[in-house]
């Protein structure tokens, strides 16, 4: 550690220069990291709803419902299917507009909003936005399912947004992978570099030890430690700044998405954060001076 | 404890460093080896720790063919062999303690341990608390006096200086001599190789003379003293173990 610690404080512009990319690195990460439990959570929120909504007939009956649920519920990518009564569908309308008198109707002369004038229905949650079209293939077939003056079956189904949802989340995936795939090449290459550098100037005293008896490990081993130091600072401060990042969105950020992730953002999973940080760097800088250890190593006798 | 058979060293030019040597080395014994500048000494050495490989030949040390070795193994059998540099090889940015203590890192010695041995060894090669100084805070003779307690800090079995009175004043190269008299009386096979024929004067050691890579003349020179270690000498190199 006295050796690697010597090291660092030899070349002091190198090893910031190291500690600073490594951190805009792992900051580029942490900040995709976010980003894609964001989108998830966002996702997720949209899936665990009721994706589709068929309204039934007025004259149906509780085998009927019974029977279409059956139905539904046996068919893959159906996760959940829900008969909403007329009397249910007044609690949640009422529950969705509190306690305006306009949209309750009490001040109005079209009278009070009761349970016989809104449908009952089904709500159906499928597991995959794939299954929709099958899910509303059996709905058009049911009988109960009430029909549009224009003979069309009412349904209702978010289809665009889910997949439209669904194919941005995993383009923002993607490119977030591909983002840290390059910036992971770079980090180790700058470590790489940075240690192969090191390496090489001090390959008089590496000689040296070589001719009085030391192990290849005993040779690397204070540059495995310099480069273990640089993972693990440059982690924490990428950590210090993503961390700040998100403590300043979070004002335009909790308006937006509040319904779907709370804000602020539990210290649990900015703990988490910083643990996977570190782990990265870490692995991060043991990769890059391993590889910089093991072409020295080739090249010594 | 030491046999070169046959052994010669051509480099990749052609230059033939040293040609179809032959000589064994006993426990405990003083060797000094002369030659000109060129002569294959340092060669001579550097074969012995393999650094270099012979074309020809072989060499083994306590049994085991140097060629034979396997890479892994290299440092264990260097560090059978305390070398004494030309250069010094002093690392120039760390204190004398520092360059003697890798030595006993390396080495597997407890750090607990370490500062105490190396008080020792300084005081015993005449540099008595100098730990803390840098080499370039040294004179020359102090200078080849921590590269020489760098080199016995292991109690390797075997020394081998090369050329340790290269650039020192007569005087100070007479003590640098006694001294390695001394590390042979404690037990140490010592092998010296050296141009200044005048310290060979100084003992009766055994004296092998190089030209042109060949061995010309074999003294066998002993004294029952430098040939083979008392008693007490092996008891005290068990002691500092």
């Amino acid at each position: 550690m006295n050796t690697a610690l010597k090291n660092i404080r030899r070349t002091p512009f190198q090893s910031l220069s190291t500690v600073f990319v490594v951190s805009i690195i792992l900051f580029v990460v942490g900040i995709f990291s976010l980003v894609t439990l964001a989108s998830h959570s966002i996702l997720l929120n949209f899936e665990t709803k009721p994706q589709i909504i068929a309204y039934l007939k007025d004259a149906h009956t509780t085998d009927q419902v019974a029977g279409l649920i059956s139905t539904l519920t046996s068919t893959q990518g159906v996760k959940n299917a829900v008969y909403i009564s007329k009397q249910d569908a007044l609690e949640l309308y009422k529950k969705s507009v509190g306690n305006d008198p306009v949209l309750l109707g009490t001040v109005t002369d079209w009278g009070i909003v009761t349970a016989d004038i809104l449908p009952a229905s089904v709500e159906i949650t499928a597991s995959n936005p794939k299954s929709f079209e099958t899910i509303v293939s059996i709905m058009g077939n049911s009988d109960i399912v009430s029909e549009t003056p224009a003979g069309k079956k009412e349904i209702d189904f978010p289809e665009d947004v889910i997949s439209e949802l669904t194919k941005w989340t995993n383009a923002i995936r993607t490119a977030g992978l591909l983002l840290i795939i390059a910036l992971t090449i770079v980090c180790i290459l700058t470590i790489m570099i940075i240690i192969s550098m090191k390496i090489s100037s001090r390959r008089m005293e590496i000689s040296t030890l070589k001719l009085l008896g030391a192990k290849n490990f005993y040779i690397i081993k204070p540059y495995l430690t310099e480069s273990m130091i640089y993972g693990l600072a440059g982690a924490f401060f990428g950590w210090v700044m993503s961390y700040i990042t998100l403590l300043y969105s979070t004002p335009f950020l909790a308006p937006r998405l509040g319904g779907v992730i709370s804000f602020p953002v539990r210290p649990s999973i900015v703990l988490i954060l910083l643990l996977a940080l570190l782990i990265f760097g870490l692995a991060l800088s043991l990769i890059s001076s391993l590889i910089a250890a093991a072409r020295f190593v080739k090249r010594s006798k | 404890m030491i046999d070169f058979s046959h052994a010669s060293k051509a480099y990749t030019n052609g230059d033939v460093v040293l040609d179809d040597i032959n000589f064994s080395v006993s426990p405990g014994e003083f060797v000094v080896i002369t030659g000109k500048s060129g002569a294959g000494k340092t060669t001579l050495g550097r074969l012995l720790i393999r650094d270099l490989l012979p074309t020809k030949g072989k060499i083994v040390i306590d049994g085991e063919d140097l060629s034979k070795i396997k890479p892994k193994n290299i440092p264990l059998i260097r560090r059978k062999i305390g070398f004494i540099f030309q250069d010094y090889k002093v690392i120039l940015d760390k204190t004398v303690g520092e360059n003697i203590s890798m030595v006993l890192e390396i080495g597997g010695y407890a750090s607990k341990k370490i500062p105490e041995k190396i008080a020792r060894l300084l005081e015993m090669v005449g540099i008595p608390k100098k730990e803390n100084l840098f080499p370039g805070q040294l004179s020359g003779g102090e200078i080849q006096r921590a590269a020489i307690a760098r080199a016995i800090a292991a109690d390797p079995p075997i020394l081998f200086a090369d050329e340790p009175t290269g650039n020192l004043d007569k005087d100070t190269s007479i003590e640098i001599f006694k001294l390695l008299q001394k590390i042979n009386a404690d037990g140490t096979t010592v092998i010296m190789a050296t141009h200044d024929v005048t310290l060979i004067d100084l003992s009766p050691a055994r004296h092998l003379t190089l030209e042109k890579g060949k061995i010309i003349s074999d003294s066998e020179k002993k004294t029952s003293a430098l040939s083979e270690p008392s008693p007490t000498a092996k008891t005290k190199r068990k002691i500092k173990k």
